[in-house]
């Protein structure tokens, strides 16, 4: 009865561990901008403008991209521009 | 004096010699202000993401001006008043790549391919 009580413990403590390895061994995000070290935006810059407004024609959002507030900032500012020159939609359905 | 960007889109039925001539225009427009053209990019007729007053297509041309800050009230009612011109915008140079090609003047390798693939299919 004992041995029993203990082994389940055991089973217990060894998934509550894989879990937490699981989740510490996700991918961490990271800013794409930051790692290349691209330090200006071109609103011209279609190729890259478009990697950030998938589907939808929305702005990727940080949580999501990883993208780091001052790098979102700048793409921000280059989307909407080329959506002002009609080189990028405001929606897309 | 500063740097400036300008890009502008003007009606489809605008052609060449009319675009060179709206051009030409500008430029004097920049040098009677002791401005500097320092880059003229012509990128022709582009399809619009989103219809401007019912026009689908659009004629695109890039000017990078050094100019005193005066003129971008000028240059942008100069556009305003041209009512075949569908959009304007004017934005300060911040950074050297700007002065550069831009990313519209290099071929993009996908639209190659496009161009390649059919002349290997058959």
């Amino acid at each position: 009865m004992e041995a029993r009580e203990s082994g389940g413990r055991g089973q217990d403590r060894g998934r509550k561990k894989q879990y937490k390895k699981k989740f510490l061994f996700r991918k961490k995000k990271f800013c794409k901008f930051c790692d290349e070290k691209i330090k200006f935006i071109d609103y011209k810059d279609l190729r890259l403008l478009q990697a950030f407004t998938p589907e939808r024609a929305k702005i990727f959002p940080r949580r999501i991209s990883g993208t780091c507030s001052k790098h979102q900032r700048k793409l921000m500012q280059a989307i909407k521009r080329a959506r002002i020159l009609a080189l990028l939609p405001f929606t897309s359905d | 004096m500063l740097q400036y960007e300008t890009v502008f889109i003007a009606d489809s039925a605008y052609t060449d010699e009319e675009i060179d001539e709206l051009i030409k225009g500008y430029e004097q427009v920049v040098a009677s202000a002791k401005g500097k053209m320092i880059k003229i990019e012509k990128w022709g007729k582009r399809r619009l993401a989103y219809a401007i007053r019912r026009s689908e297509e659009g004629v695109y041309v890039l000017m990078t001006i050094e100019c005193p800050p005066s003129l971008v009230k000028e240059l942008d009612r100069r556009y305003r008043m041209n009512d075949r011109i569908l959009r304007h915008l004017v934005v300060r140079v911040e950074n050297e790549a700007q002065l550069g090609p831009s990313p519209m003047m290099k071929p993009r390798p996908e639209r190659e391919d496009l161009l390649a693939e059919p002349a290997l299919a058959p």
